[in-house]
């Protein structure tokens, strides 16, 4: 109990809209690359947990055909049905609990089988809203944003910086989906409208992809690695639902990074993180966030994003690989976003690579309106 | 690395039924909660995490717990879906012993629910023949041959699997359809001691089940578990908390969920290399030796005082039995014909009745660790085994008969300070 846990080896899928690739394709190369990454054979993995679901798999027990994609033939395996950073929670309990070494985690959704906003829909009250039939996902985030533009004095203007920010670094990530280095604040705000304010390059892009990662007790870390990267700190929490909560904040959310903080001894965010990877499904949720994670007081996440901060020079910047709005596939989404985290802390971020990490926030979300969180403190 | 001891200190389950129309999902769901913290003496503001699951495709919503989890005290906590299948339940009380183990919660609430009846297809039978057709529809698109078409299908729904299964079973072990009879009889007749079980028949006989006409040989229709709505529910704690709350907490001795490999049916093209007899559940001795080397078991044919089996359909009990290592390879009819299996038997299979009498899929595998738990704790009332528990085992089966979940649950901790 209470080992320290290690990152040692990830990899990612090059992700795309339509990957023409089967599931167990796309998973197998990311799992044999995290595997070759990390210096592991598969014979050296004690656990396996996934992260897919079946309505976007479009089938029942969407982990069943990918037991050997995963290479979990004879192995301890589950299945987290939520964005792959709860499935890193779920193997990170396992690896403390002491009753396993290696981990790997493994998650993907290929967008392209099945409309993920579609899905979005049948997550609704089955009773009422889903009768009622005017809510989505997209719909629910205008609302949202709306809320939010109101009590924090945000305007259509400063939710495209945000997507200006992340569009302009996905540009230099190779592996991100939507790549667009010459976008402008007027491209994103002509953008087509879905529901007010939300506009196609304001809201994340439908993508394919996949992402693994395998973790380590402390005892075995060093044996195959010089660099760990240590998971310092995990907070995770459940928001009420959707008609039950207030939506002008994220206090889930905010739970969720006090644990984190609390676990991994961070007494100021602002000053002490190096990086945030957050995943925003929508640009405006990016600002909700400055303000749950407490990298501002409340009301002034826009003040971040006016001065820069968060950009890729500035004091901490967020979502330096482009974040959910650079590509989006849904369930890997959260466990790219601790990936980038962990190549930044390694220096292994190339073009979009800040300088000096040592600290790093990586954030995965589930649910309409951010309803789920799941925050890790990642340090080197 | 010194292991962290975890019990679980209080069960809740619902009256399963193949419709309750009394309730809705969200009240199906907080029912077997609250019954389940009503028994651990716990209240909502001690619980630091959820643990949750059931088979979202047959209830029609996707991730229900974010709708429901405000009728189980959910918001402002932790809360983790797990699914895998036919092994749900047993992959959400394992979650719960793991987020207690790891020292992140102290005390965590395991719940999993099936509710059938709100789908409008015969829920289970399609829902389940998605497993193999919507992959295989989804790998034609790349090129996939047609000729798998039939091997993918026939994965489907679960009496597709059991029946090549309990026919290799049968041939392997000299075992006969009358066995079956008499595992079914056993159930139903356990079933009418549990008061929740659906399927109740009290004096059931196996001649009553032959009398019920052959859906696929060698199943007939007294063989088949229903469908149910339903759900259970199990209250995780560590030790310190567990000493307090519980007169007899249930203490996890053993955990494991080794996958077999996944082509059981020798279709081309899909991963690994096909397993020729899908009784052979190498996943599950592997899975069993894990557990008890855990629990320090070294006889489990003597040390076992009781087994929960996933047996949905008869053949199941006998061959997993097996598997656990509870009896020598096809024996275990032999054993069932001595009435060694029967609830005052040498070794008691399914007391409560099993999945046989009552189907529940999500909740169910976490209902044979709940069943389990209740007869350590000396609280299964009228199916309580007559003899000291122990050792209670708990099984789950799922995926195409490739997972497994193996839960040993004692009436001491597993590390002695």
């Amino acid at each position: 109990m209470a080992g320290r846990v290690a990152l040692i080896g990830y990899a990612q899928s090059y992700h795309r809209e339509n990957m023409q690739k089967t599931r167990e394709d796309m998973v197998f190369e990311v799992v044999r690359e995290a595997f070759l990454e990390a210096g592991i054979r598969r014979e050296d993995v004690d656990t396996v947990v996934s992260a897919s679901t079946d309505f976007l798999d479009g089938r029942t027990i969407s982990n069943v055909f990918l037991s050997m994609a995963n290479g979990a033939f004879l192995k301890d395996e589950s299945k987290v049905e939520e964005d792959g950073a709860f499935a890193l929670l779920y193997a990170f309990m396992r690896i403390r609990a002491g009753t396993h070494d290696i981990a790997l985690v493994s998650a993907h959704t290929q967008t392209s089988t099945f409309n993920p906003h579609q899905v979005s829909f049948y997550t609704l009250d089955p009773l009422f809203d889903r009768q009622i039939g005017i809510l989505n996902d997209i719909a629910a985030s205008a609302l949202q944003a709306r809320i939010y533009m109101n009590r924090a004095c945000v305007s259509e203007e400063h939710i495209a910086m945000v997507a200006l920010k992340n569009l302009r670094n996905a540009a230099s990530n190779p592996y991100a989906h939507r790549r667009m280095p010459d976008v402008s604040l007027e491209e994103i705000m002509g953008s087509k409208p879905y529901y007010d304010p939300i506009r196609e390059l304001t809201m994340s892009p439908r993508s394919d992809g996949a992402c693994a990662v395998v973790l380590a007790s402390e005892e075995k870390a060093y044996e195959y690695t010089d660099a760990p990267v240590w998971i310092e700190g995990v907070g995770c929490c459940q928001d009420g639902y959707l008609r039950d909560r207030s939506l002008e904040r994220l206090d889930s959310l905010k739970i969720a990074a006090d644990k984190a903080y609390e676990m991994a001894g961070v007494k100021d965010p602002y000053a002490e993180l190096d990086v945030v990877e957050v995943t925003e499904r929508f640009a405006h949720e990016e600002l909700l966030f400055y303000e749950a994670l407490g990298l501002c007081r409340p009301g002034k996440a826009k003040v971040l994003i006016e001065e820069g901060v968060t950009e890729l020079g500035g004091a901490l910047p967020v979502n330096p690989s482009g974040g959910a709005l650079g590509a989006d596939p849904i369930c890997a989404t959260g466990l790219i976003r601790v990936v980038e985290a962990a190549k930044q802390i390694r220096g292994e971020a190339e073009r979009h690579q800040i300088p000096e990490v040592r600290k790093a926030l990586a954030h995965g979300q589930f649910g309409i309106c951010a309803q789920k969180n799941v925050v890790f403190i990642l340090g080197g | 690395m010194a292991k962290r001891n975890v019990a679980i200190i209080g069960c809740g389950q619902t009256k399963h039924s193949s419709r309750r129309r009394d309730v809705n999902l969200a009240e199906l769901v907080s029912e077997a909660v609250y019954n389940a913290l009503e028994d651990a003496q716990t209240h909502l503001g001690e619980v630091d995490a959820f643990i949750v699951g059931n088979m979202q495709g047959f209830g029609g919503v996707a991730q229900p717990e974010q709708w429901l989890g405000d009728w189980i005290g959910a918001p402002g906590k932790p809360v983790l879906r797990i699914a895998t299948g036919g092994t749900t339940g047993g992959s959400v009380g394992q979650a719960a012993y793991y987020a207690v183990a790891s020292g992140l919660y102290d005390v965590v609430v395991a719940v999993a629910w099936e509710k059938h009846s709100d789908s409008k297809e015969p829920g289970a039978t399609m829902g389940l023949t998605h497993v193999g057709f919507a992959n295989f529809c989804h790998a034609f698109g790349h090129g996939l041959s047609l000729r798998n078409l039939l091997a993918t299908s026939a994965v489907g729904a679960a009496a597709g699997v059991a029946v090549y299964q309990a026919r290799f079973y049968m041939h392997r072990s000299g075992c006969r359809i009358e066995h079956f009879d008499m595992v079914a009889a056993k159930s139903r007749r356990n079933a009418a001691k549990n008061k929740y079980a659906h399927l109740q028949w009290p004096n059931c006989t196996p001649e009553d089940i032959a009398k019920t006409e052959l859906i696929a040989y060698p199943f007939r229709y007294g063989h088949i578990c229903p469908a149910s709505d339903g759900a259970s529910a199990i209250v995780v704690a560590r030790e310190e908390i567990a000493l307090k709350k519980a007169k007899q907490p249930a203490w996890f001795k053993g955990v494991a969920a080794y996958t077999d490999e996944e082509n059981q049916l020798q279709s081309e093209s899909f991963g690994g290399v096909g397993v020729l007899d899908p009784s052979e559940q190498m996943g599950c001795r592997v899975s069993a030796m894990r557990v008890y080397e855990m629990a320090g078991i070294k006889d489990p044919k003597q040390e076992i005082d009781v087994a929960e089996i996933y047996q949905p359909f008869p053949s199941q009990e006998l061959i997993f039995a097996e598997r656990l290592g509870l009896f020598d390879d096809g024996t275990a009819w032999q054993a069932l014909e001595r009435g060694e299996t029967d609830i005052d038997g040498r070794i008691p299979l399914d007391p409560s009745g099993g999945v046989n009498a009552t189907n529940a899929i999500g909740s169910s595998a976490l209902q044979r660790i709940l069943e389990a738990a209740l007869q350590v704790m000396g609280k299964a009332e009228e199916h309580q085994v007559p003899k000291k528990v122990r050792n209670a085992l708990a099984h789950g089966w799922g995926g195409v008969t490739n997972f497994v979940t193996v839960t040993l649950l004692g009436d001491t901790p597993a590390q002695r300070r």
